[in-house]
């Protein structure tokens, strides 16, 4: 019986070095993310316009001391960062993640 | 494997009078398949408790869900494989289970309350009317029969029915701050809105509003130990699906839906969210598939057939049951006695105990297939 499951979810995740997440995926796949530029890519309401889709955050605005205080699941397709400038808002699906540039 | 048991193999078994050795009792064993897990039930260590009294053998067999469909079959297996043991007169096979619980991470249970909760079942459709929340009190007091622990969120805000389909009519209590006590229906653990209010009051919500009930039944509510919360989603795909899906880790979803086209384009919406929020779709549930009159035998299908299956079939999940129309399921759902309790023999129950015991096969096989995956965590990041 064959059951919906190109769910590609989350084995590990740990912080691999002062800015850098490191995730293993349950396929084996392993990525690595900076994360000064994932809080540059926050894909919230605010950050994010919901209509046309255009970024309103401004990159150059986030500075590169910004890092994750505490990182923690969503359900069981995506996570949510805590961010020391406060900001908690953005959703990270696991799918944006595998796609990240 | 106690220290014991173990010596005695290396010894080459037990020494017993009729010369039975626990070594052949489990290569006999091992000659049955758990025809979902694809392994014998020695190497999957259901086996448990190999006692060889002189001629008579009694063994332990622990399964993954005591709702599992194939009990009595492999059952059978296992008593026929230990009568071929030579010189054995006597085969005593006891079945039991443990319900596998979902993988989560140990050391960051981000949500407590759902701690000792093994299996999260979403029971969910597109489209209101289709006889979803009888399905959800039908398959919790399906999964309940069994023996297993269960718990009933009645995630309707707007217009909670399970209240009153399982005949509970006091208001929750509070166990101090921010903690729930569910009320109880034959043993089954129950939180609604309905228990917030007098029935004929409307509950007038906005958004954030219903989303932070709900939040407040997934995580202040004392669920306790449970094999499987069934949680009873209102229909569509908004808000508060997305609520639930975001703070409880849901183990799998059963999708709801009526034979008609209708009924499936709305379903069909309702299986893309889940794959979106990656909870597994365990199966599908017709209702009103067709309707057995007493005058003939004929099934008549009244609102067309195969709708169920052909979503099954093109979404590549089961069909988990046709539940036949039985005007005593709706007498049973206004009068509080769920039909699986009243009738259990009737065909809906059949079909309802049937499909429980499918979804709960399911979520084994998809517990076994999970190990590895990480279903709640937290990190905290150093500086």
């Amino acid at each position: 019986m064959s059951l919906a499951t190109d769910n590609i979810r989350v084995s590990a995740i740990e912080q691999a070095g002062p800015r850098t997440l490191a995730i293993t995926w349950s396929d084996g796949h392993k990525d690595q993310f900076d994360v000064v530029k994932l809080r540059r890519s926050c894909p919230c309401a605010s950050c994010i316009d919901e209509w046309t889709r255009e970024q309103r955050l401004k990159p150059e605005d986030v500075p590169d001391t910004v890092r994750p205080l505490k990182i923690e699941s969503v359900g069981a397709y995506a996570l949510k960062i805590h961010f020391s400038d406060g900001h908690a808002t953005g959703i990270y699906t696991f799918q944006m993640l595998r796609a990240f540039p | 494997m106690g220290l014991f048991s173990s010596v005695k193999d290396k010894l080459g078994g037990g020494g017993t009078r009729s010369g039975i050795t626990e070594a052949q009792v489990k290569e006999a064993l091992a000659k049955v398949q758990d025809p979902d897990l694809h392994q014998d039930i020695v190497a999957l260590g259901f086996v448990r408790n190999i006692v060889i009294k002189g001629d008579k053998v009694s063994v332990e067999v622990n399964l993954t869900t005591p709702a599992c469909p194939v009990k009595e079959q492999l059952k059978a297996q296992c008593e026929a494989v230990l009568k071929e043991i030579p010189g054995l007169a006597q085969a005593d096979v006891t079945m039991t289970a443990t319900t596998r619980a979902a993988q989560r991470d140990n050391n960051a249970a981000v949500v407590p309350a759902l701690a000792g909760v093994k299996n999260i079942i979403a029971v969910a459709s597109g489209k209101g009317g289709v006889g979803k929340s009888t399905s959800a009190v039908n398959l919790a007091y399906a999964l309940a029969r069994t023996g297993s622990k269960v718990g009933l969120l009645d995630a309707d805000v707007y217009g909670p029915s399970i209240p009153r389909m399982v005949r509970i009519t006091q208001l929750a209590e509070e166990g101090g701050p921010n903690v729930i006590i569910p009320p109880l229906a034959d043993g089954i653990k129950v939180i609604s809105v309905g228990m917030f209010t007098q029935a004929s009051d409307a509950t007038i919500l906005r958004g954030p509003m219903a989303g932070s009930v709900i939040k407040q039944f997934l995580t202040q509510v004392q669920w306790g130990e449970l094999d499987y919360l069934v949680i009873d989603y209102p229909p569509g795909t908004g808000d508060i699906q997305l609520t639930i899906s975001q703070t409880a880790p849901v183990t799998g979803a059963v999708i709801v839906t009526t034979p008609q086209e209708v009924s499936l384009i709305d379903v069909r919406k309702a299986m893309s969210m889940f794959k979106t929020l990656k909870v597994p779709v365990l199966g599908v549930i017709e209702t009103m598939s067709y309707f057995v009159c007493d005058g003939c035998d004929k099934k008549h299908q009244i609102f067309r057939s195969g709708g169920g299956e052909r979503l099954a079939r093109e979404s590549g999940v089961s069909l988990l049951g046709a539940i036949p129309i039985d005007p005593r399921v709706a007498v049973g759902g206004d009068e509080g006695r769920p039909h699986v309790a009243a009738f259990p023999d009737a065909p809906a129950s059949q079909a309802y105990i049937a499909a429980a015991g499918a979804a709960a096969q399911q979520l084994s096989i998809l517990n076994a297939q999970a190990s590895g995956i990480l279903n709640q965590f937290a990190l905290e990041w150093k500086n």
